[in-house]
């Protein structure tokens, strides 16, 4: 090729490819989900003067290209591969793969952060609670926990993180650490989550320790929702790699206790599997997902005992265990509700156990507890 | 709108290209004047009429210097005084009241205006125009549209190079369209495109992890003072490489704005590779006006300490700019008196070493958030006030961006260009398909990053 061709057929090869990607986008109809990523995308903005003198508009229909982009998802995959395969950077958008598991970077500590959930678990205890309660509080160790020491990722100071808890939760709420009894198998690789069908070192721990091991006694039966599970990392880090399944722990307890949901006023299954086939998130099998207020009742309990666990989305699939054992087993997901406006639903008394159960993703990202 | 989005890549730059060569030629100039205002409007809808008024007055004072050629020094003044009185005002007017306040126990308050996007350079140009028409270098404009479109034009509105009535006065009447000069802003562009966005960009997440590290080490002060200072090159260079390709895309020729400053072996040298059209604005429009070398030795540092107060203020209204501006018109003067002559005799690569040093500090001190930073992250490199000189943290960071280190530093020497020249010579046929082939993966893969990316606004903006 010589100079005069080339510089023709590159101009015209140029112009035809912004012009073609403009017709293209203007042609496409635009999506309201990415499935991969599991949002909802960003539509063309209305213009309004409001927007056009705040300036705002510019920003709105980079976000509407960037969400419509055709192939987006092909580009996406092309940026991580450069990133982590061709510059060989260690992360991207914070998520970087390990052993075959996706891990996103919580770093560093915030102390601040780990001080306000010690601090709502100090409140929630003095506004509803008192001693004649038997109150416990766990810490869920993210993944990341169990990345080797000496590999060059950021960790949290864990150890730090459980000083601060220790030192300035209420000395009435006993500590139940189950760090010891998970490892990093125990979690989904493309996701943040914990396998449920793991976690029978776990519901056993918390079961002795808040003394209802004795009232535990039908084995699970272990069940398989999806071959193909795509977790939430899976999306942000736009590469692929296999899917995990998931599997979920049974027993006639839990199937036939019901949830009902504090918001919705509807009732449901434990593992709601037609939730679960209709949500971007699979995760959602697990007491429907997300949500305020969740009950779980079980009418053929062998006692009258009730469980109230202030939680987070980790506790979704941790719950249903510990069926047999109550009659009623309360989430409360303070993400979603007030801390005051608890009472409005809840009826404290001490014929209930109380836990706090939260993960350290959310004591060291806390400012959307409520 | 900035140039790295997708919105004026795959929306407004078609779209006024199409338009833009549909029409005759007689009608390109108003073509441009309405995508620049579109393009500036629709990213600082506030300040669109306070450029019209400003060129406006420009165009006006620039017919009466031609009209009453008598007066024409009271029109020179009065123009350059209400253009930078603009500036002036939504620039400096919270810098002077802070410093009021803080020198008299003052209370006044802070206007808090935001700074019309561009002004520093807009403002530039038009004094250029109206001091080049008062020294008879160039015809008075008597087209408005012209006028206006040279300095509201989209390619260099926003950030340099700061082109001057002079250099595209002709082109304003008549340009010429080949294939071979479109390639040429096309190649140009992509590049640029690269630095901002594979480069300057990932260097900007570094950069901003500055104040969310746990513990800063010796190690971290310095992979930030080197991220900071190719950031900065990589960010602006390349908005003048996309600035002087689109030209090119439009038929303009805007001059070169950088030539690998890094390599200087000399602050003196620097500067003449650095910002080169804001360096020869100020040395034609305030040193040489103001006598420059050729007066008495008191005046000449006179001269120069002015020129570099401004060359500071002009990158921002704060006193670290000001003493990073200080700093180089300190070394120019040391270097002028003798330095210079040291630094020819000593091996070249000491000289170097001595210009990066220098230049690091320097981009420290401009990047700071306010003087008592300025301490800290001096002190932090030489290990003052730092407990560590390693850890962890600080590996990931180095590790996680070493090849970014390294690709930044190999792009801000002309290594790379020269062997592509060296290969084009000897292959040609072979250069011809792979330079076709590089530039498109460059674009797939900027493509890809503001696919997945989030919005980074060149730092020249603020200037």
């Amino acid at each position: 090729m010589n100079d005069k061709v080339k510089d023709v057929v590159v101009s015209i090869l140029f112009l035809i490819t912004i012009v073609g990607v403009l017709v293209i986008n203007l042609i496409l109809k635009d999506k309201d989900i990415s499935y991969s990523e599991r949002r909802k995308l960003a539509q063309f903005p209305d213009i309004n003067i409001e927007n056009v003198f705040n300036g705002n508009l510019t920003d709105e229909i980079e976000e509407y290209a960037m969400d419509q982009f055709p192939l987006r998802d092909e580009f996406r995959s092309i940026k991580t591969f450069v990133k982590l395969d061709i510059l060989r950077q260690k992360d991207n958008n914070g998520l970087f793969i390990a052993d075959n598991s996706i891990y996103k970077i919580e770093y560093p500590l915030d102390e601040k952060s780990v001080l306000n959930v010690a601090d709502k678990i100090n409140n929630i205890y003095n506004k509803y609670l008192n001693n004649e309660f038997n109150v416990f509080y766990s810490i869920i160790p993210d993944k990341n926990y169990f990345l080797d020491d000496n590999s060059i990722y950021l960790k949290l100071d864990y150890k730090a993180l459980d000083n601060i808890m220790r030192e300035s939760i209420n000395s009435n709420i006993k500590y139940i650490n189950i760090f010891n009894e998970l490892s990093s198998e125990d979690y989904y690789k493309t996701d943040t989550h914990w396998k449920q069908q793991n976690l029978t070192k776990v519901v056993n721990k918390i079961a002795n320790k808040m003394e209802f091991l004795d009232r535990m006694n039908e084995e699970f039966e272990e069940k398989k929702y999806t071959n193909e599970f795509y977790g939430t990392y899976y999306g942000q880090l736009g590469k692929k790699i296999e899917p995990d399944q998931i599997y979920y722990l049974t027993n006639s307890y839990i199937e036939q206790a019901t949830t009902y949901n504090y918001e919705t006023n509807k009732e449901a299954s434990i593992y709601n599997i037609e939730k679960a086939n209709l949500s971007m998130d699979k995760y959602d099998l697990f007491l429907s997902g997300a949500t305020p207020i969740i009950e779980i009742r079980n009418s053929n309990a062998k006692t009258d005992k009730e469980l109230i666990i202030f939680r987070d989305s980790f506790g979704s699939s941790l719950a249903p265990l510990f069926t047999e054992a109550y009659s009623k087993i309360i989430l409360i997901d303070i993400r979603y509700i007030s801390t005051d406006l608890i009472s409005k639903y809840i009826n404290f008394n001490i014929n209930q156990d109380i836990l706090f159960l939260y993960s350290t993703l959310v004591i060291n990202d806390s400012g959307s507890l409520k | 709108m900035i140039f790295s989005s997708l919105t004026f890549l795959f929306y407004f730059l078609p779209i006024v290209l199409i338009i833009y060569y549909i029409v005759p030629n007689k009608m390109k100039n108003l073509i441009l004047f309405i995508s620049s205002l579109f393009f500036y409007f629709i990213g600082e809808p506030k300040y669109g009429i306070l450029m019209i008024i400003s060129i406006l007055s420009t165009y006006i004072h620039g017919l009466l210097m031609d009209k009453y050629k008598k007066h024409k020094k009271k029109f020179l003044v009065s123009s350059i005084i209400i253009s930078l009185s603009f500036l002036i005002f939504f620039k400096y007017t919270d810098f002077i009241i802070e410093n009021i306040n803080t020198i008299f126990n003052g209370k006044f308050d802070l206007l808090n205006l935001a700074l019309p996007i561009g002004i520093s350079f807009y403002t530039f140009k038009m004094i250029s125009y109206i001091v080049d028409v008062y020294a008879g270098k160039v015809e008075v404009q008597r087209s408005f549209l012209k006028l206006a479109t040279y300095v509201s034009m989209f390619p260099q509105l926003m950030a340099g190079p700061i082109v001057r009535y002079s250099t595209i006065e002709k082109e304003l009447d008549e340009r010429k369209y080949t294939f071979s000069i479109f390639l040429f802003g096309v190649r140009r562009f992509i590049i640029g495109l690269a630095k901002k966005i594979l480069v300057a960009d990932v260097l900007g997440d570094l950069v901003n992890n500055f104040s969310t590290v746990s513990e800063k080490t010796v190690l971290f002060y310095w992979i930030y003072a080197i991220a900071i200072t190719l950031q900065i090159y990589f960010d602006f260079s390349g908005y003048s490489d996309m600035a002087i390709g689109l030209g090119k895309m439009f038929g303009f020729n805007f001059p070169e704005n950088f030539n690998y400053p890094y390599i200087s072996k000399s602050v003196t040298e620097f500067w003449r590779r650095w910002h080169i059209t804001l360096g020869t604005w100020f040395r034609d429009y305030v040193y040489i006006p103001l006598g420059g070398n050729r007066v008495s030795k008191i005046k000449w540092l006179r001269n120069i300490l002015i020129v570099w107060l401004l060359t500071g203020l002009w990158h921002g209204a704060a006193w670290n700019f000001i003493l990073w501006g200080l700093l180089y018109g300190l070394l120019l003067v040391i270097e002028k008196i003798g330095l210079l002559k040291i630094l020819d005799k000593i091996p070249s690569f000491i000289s170097r070493i001595y210009v990066m040093f220098v230049v690091i500090i320097g981009f420290v001190i401009f990047s700071v958030s306010g003087v008592s930073q300025i301490k800290e992250c001096i002190g932090g490199l030489f290990g003052i006030g730092v407990e560590k000189i390693v850890n962890k943290e600080s590996i990931y960071y180095l590790l996680n961006y070493a090849s970014i280190f390294i690709i930044g530093i190999l792009a801000s020497t002309p290594i790379m260009k020269n062997i592509i020249l060296k290969l084009k010579q000897k292959y040609p046929r072979a250069i011809n398909i792979l330079e076709p082939m590089t530039l498109s993966l460059l674009l797939i893969v900027c493509v890809s990053y503001l696919v997945d990316g989030s919005f980074n606004p060149f730092l020249y903006f603020r200037f």
